[in-house]
């Protein structure tokens, strides 16, 4: 086992949101954690709970109707249950994240140096000269050319890459420990991704952050992470390095989603791997295994029980199925 | 598979033009190319750079300012009125949302019988059998989902819906603008797998616009490339994939990623961003992002010329004769 200092442990993670129909277990049984400086990623198809495990950890949740259990260890510091007051103590400085949609993150009517001047004042004490002078270095570290002019204009006079230059600015402004991406390039067009993922990794370097980097894009997280978390109905169904889960997954749903996807390699008219039906119903979900009524292997025990993680051979590496797919071969180096 | 002959779709210099005066822009700005009978032609580009503009002047959604467009031979851009709508049934679009582009309080057998029943072509027990055929072979069962509204329908089986209706006429060309992009790994891989058969099925010629490399690669037997209203390359999909000539084709690929780990990660990465349609650059319109820019390019516009078989190229100077320098 590595004895890296954890910068992150998520213990039995659980959110439940209390709806008019029902109580709807959007994130349930979540545990992994996080070492220093790594980039881990969350993969999952829509509505699979990236985005609340991503808030539940940030200690981000509506007031009213939601319930959250088990641990959140952020550097020391237990975000569940920690009241408003004490997680504003750790917003920015050991933790912040990029939002889902990059208009909603910045306030359409605000300069967008003033928007990080704000940050600087409020959560560093920082007086308005130097932050000033800091928002303008960060407008300058994130790529965004002639600062100073920049620096008076609206969010909404950016592009939409040039957005998210200012978006991530403004989560760094604190020169947090971890940085929470939730699909930080989704929506941008390639070029501008792949700048954007260039400008992530390097600041993680020079920063000497960890990133949590949630998207539903194989691509980014095959090539940018080195660990990912396999999300379906609100849970971890694989979990291991990066590497691993690609070539030697074992829960079939892993499957679907990696081999399901085209590939620019592939030669035209390839037939994809398709698995039928779609993403269940958060709010009425099967018994056993989630993945049961789409999966080929199931049987009646998957039907009933649900499957834990258990361990793969390579340490780190965990899947949770009963039936999983046979152990593919290591290619001999 | 190409096929030497007539191809079935012939454009040339198509404009598209918005706006008037000083606001003016060219979204799509002379664009020329073909597509054959049975082939799927790919279009991609960054956001802006006309593709969906394209699609709509093809149907006629948007009028071409000037420019040609001929389908099996038939000059389009003069038709008006009962002439024109008379051709658009050889002709379907497929948008990207799924959902807004159903009306959601209709059920979703007469949603599929729209155009049965706007030309009045059948009627009664047949228009029924037409519709459930319809429906099963996009993999909805008539039966038990026929009579349902379509607001009751996920994504992924509105996208169904919405091919089932573009098929009711059998058209011979079907142009599908991001019909995949709002949908799930898990539902895109079905969709695609769908549309191949049909394809196949229904003997379709398809224009397939999307952003998304993989997708098209995977689905198009040819793909034309466009910055800015114009098309900067255009060839077979295995040789602009593995050897592009234009700079613009060969960062837009490099910045795809493929999703596996051992591949390789952002080559060189393009800076910058696309300039304004409205005030585009002189000359080569990617010059002003591109390495191997000259003075030539900003004085002449290069035309797409023909480098080998198939594969056009529209630069002063392709990749593979910089490579011989
Ligand atoms: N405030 C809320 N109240 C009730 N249900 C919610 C709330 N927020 C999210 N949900 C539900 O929780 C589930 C998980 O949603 P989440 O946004 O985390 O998905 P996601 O994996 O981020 O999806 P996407 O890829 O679309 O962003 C969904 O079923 C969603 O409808
Ligand atoms: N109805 C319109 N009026 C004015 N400008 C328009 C109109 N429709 C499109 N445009 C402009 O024309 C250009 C091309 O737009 P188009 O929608 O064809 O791009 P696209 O390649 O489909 O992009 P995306 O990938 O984002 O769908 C853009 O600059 C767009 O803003
Ligand atoms: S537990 Fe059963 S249903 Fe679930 S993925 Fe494994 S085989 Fe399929
Ligand atoms: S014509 Fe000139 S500017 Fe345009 S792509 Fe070719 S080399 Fe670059
Ligand atoms: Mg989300
Ligand atoms: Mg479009």
């Amino acid at each position: 086992m590595s004895t890296e200092r954890k910068l992150l442990v998520v213990k039995d993670l659980a959110t439940t949101f209390h709806t008019p129909s029902g109580p709807l277990a959007a994130v349930g049984g979540v545990s992994f954690d996080l070492n220093q400086n790594e980039t881990l990623g969350i993969v999952g198809e829509s509505g699979s709970g990236k985005t609340v495990l991503s808030r539940t950890i940030m200690g981000l949740q509506p007031r009213n109707n939601v319930e959250v259990s088990g641990s959140v260890l952020l550097n020391g510091f237990e975000v569940v249950g920690a009241s408003e007051k004490e997680k504003r103590s750790i917003w920015g400085l050991e933790v912040a994240m990029i939002f889902q949609d990059p208009m909603t993150s910045l306030n359409p009517v605000m300069r967008i140096g003033k928007q990080i001047d704000e940050i600087l004042r409020v959560r560093l004490g920082m007086d308005r000269q130097a932050a000033k002078a800091k928002a303008i270095d960060l407008l300058d570290l994130v790529g965004i050319s002639s600062p100073a002019e920049r620096y008076n204009v609206f969010p909404g006079e950016l592009s939409g890459g040039m957005r998210q230059r200012v978006v991530i600015a403004t989560a760094l402004a604190g020169s947090p420990k971890l940085l929470m991406a939730d699909e930080p390039t989704t929506g941008l067009d390639v070029t501008i991704q792949a700048q954007i993922l260039n400008l992530l990794e390097e600041l993680k370097e020079r920063m000497q952050m960890s990133v949590v980097l949630v998207t539903h894009d194989l691509g980014v997280v095959a090539t940018r992470t080195s660990r990912i978390i396999v999300m379906y109905a609100g849970r971890i169904v694989e979990m291991g390095s990066t590497r691993e889960v690609f070539a030697r997954h074992r829960m079939p749903y892993t499957r679907a989603l990696l081999e399901g996807s085209p590939k620019v390699s592939n030669p035209s008219h390839t037939r994809l791997l398709a698995i039928p039906g779609r993403p269940p119903n958060m709010l009425n979900l099967p018994k056993g295994c989630s993945f049961a009524p789409r999966c080929s292997f199931a049987t009646d025990r998957c039907r009933e029980e649900r499957p834990e993680l258990e361990a793969a051979s390579e340490p780190g590496h965990t899947f949770a199925c009963w039936n999983p797919l046979p152990v593919k071969e290591r290619a001999s180096a | 598979m190409s096929d030497s002959t007539q191809p079935l779709l012939k454009v040339r210099d198509l404009t598209v033009t918005f706006g008037s005066h000083r606001r003016k822009l060219s979204a799509v700005a002379g664009i020329s190319f073909d597509i054959y009978e049975g082939e799927t032609l790919g279009l991609v580009g960054e956001s802006g750079c006309g593709k969906s503009t394209t699609g709509k002047a093809l149907m006629r959604i948007v009028e071409p300012s000037s420019g040609t467009i001929e389908l099996e031979g038939i000059e389009l851009t003069t038709k008006k009125g009962k002439d024109l709508r008379n051709f658009r049934t050889r002709m379907q679009m497929i948008f990207q949302d799924p959902i807004s582009s159903l009306n959601p309080r209709r059920r979703v057998k007469d949603i599929v019988a729209e155009p049965l029943d706007c030309w009045k072509t059948v009627e009664g027990a047949e228009r029924e059998a037409l519709v459930n055929d319809l429906l099963s072979k996009v993999g909805i069962d008539p039966v038990a989902y026929g009579d349902r509204y379509a607001r009751q329908f996920s994504g992924g089986q509105c996208q169904r819906i919405s091919i089932a209706r573009s098929l009711a006429m059998r058209p011979k060309l079907l142009i599908c603008d991001e019909m995949v992009s709002a949908l799930d790994v898990s539902v895109q891989a079905q969709i695609l797998n769908l549309l191949e058969d049909l394809k196949a099925e229904y003997g379709l010629t398809l224009l397939f616009i999307a952003h998304d490399l993989a997708v098209v690669k995977n689905v198009s037997d040819r793909v034309a490339v466009m910055y800015l209203g114009k098309i900067c390359e255009i060839g077979p999909s295995d040789t602009l994939y593995e050897s592009p000539e234009h700079p613009y084709t060969k960062f837009l690929l490099g910045a795809a990623l493929e999703a596996d780990p051992d591949s390789p990660i952002h080559g060189d990465v393009l800076s910058g961003e696309p300039p304004s349609p409205m005030n585009p650059p002189s000359g080569c319109r990617f010059r002003t992002r591109c390495p191997n820019a000259t003075d030539k390019c900003a004085n002449e516009e290069p035309q797409l010329v023909e480098i080998a078989t198939g594969h056009q190229v529209a630069c002063h100077y392709p990749l593979s004769t910089l490579a011989r320098k």
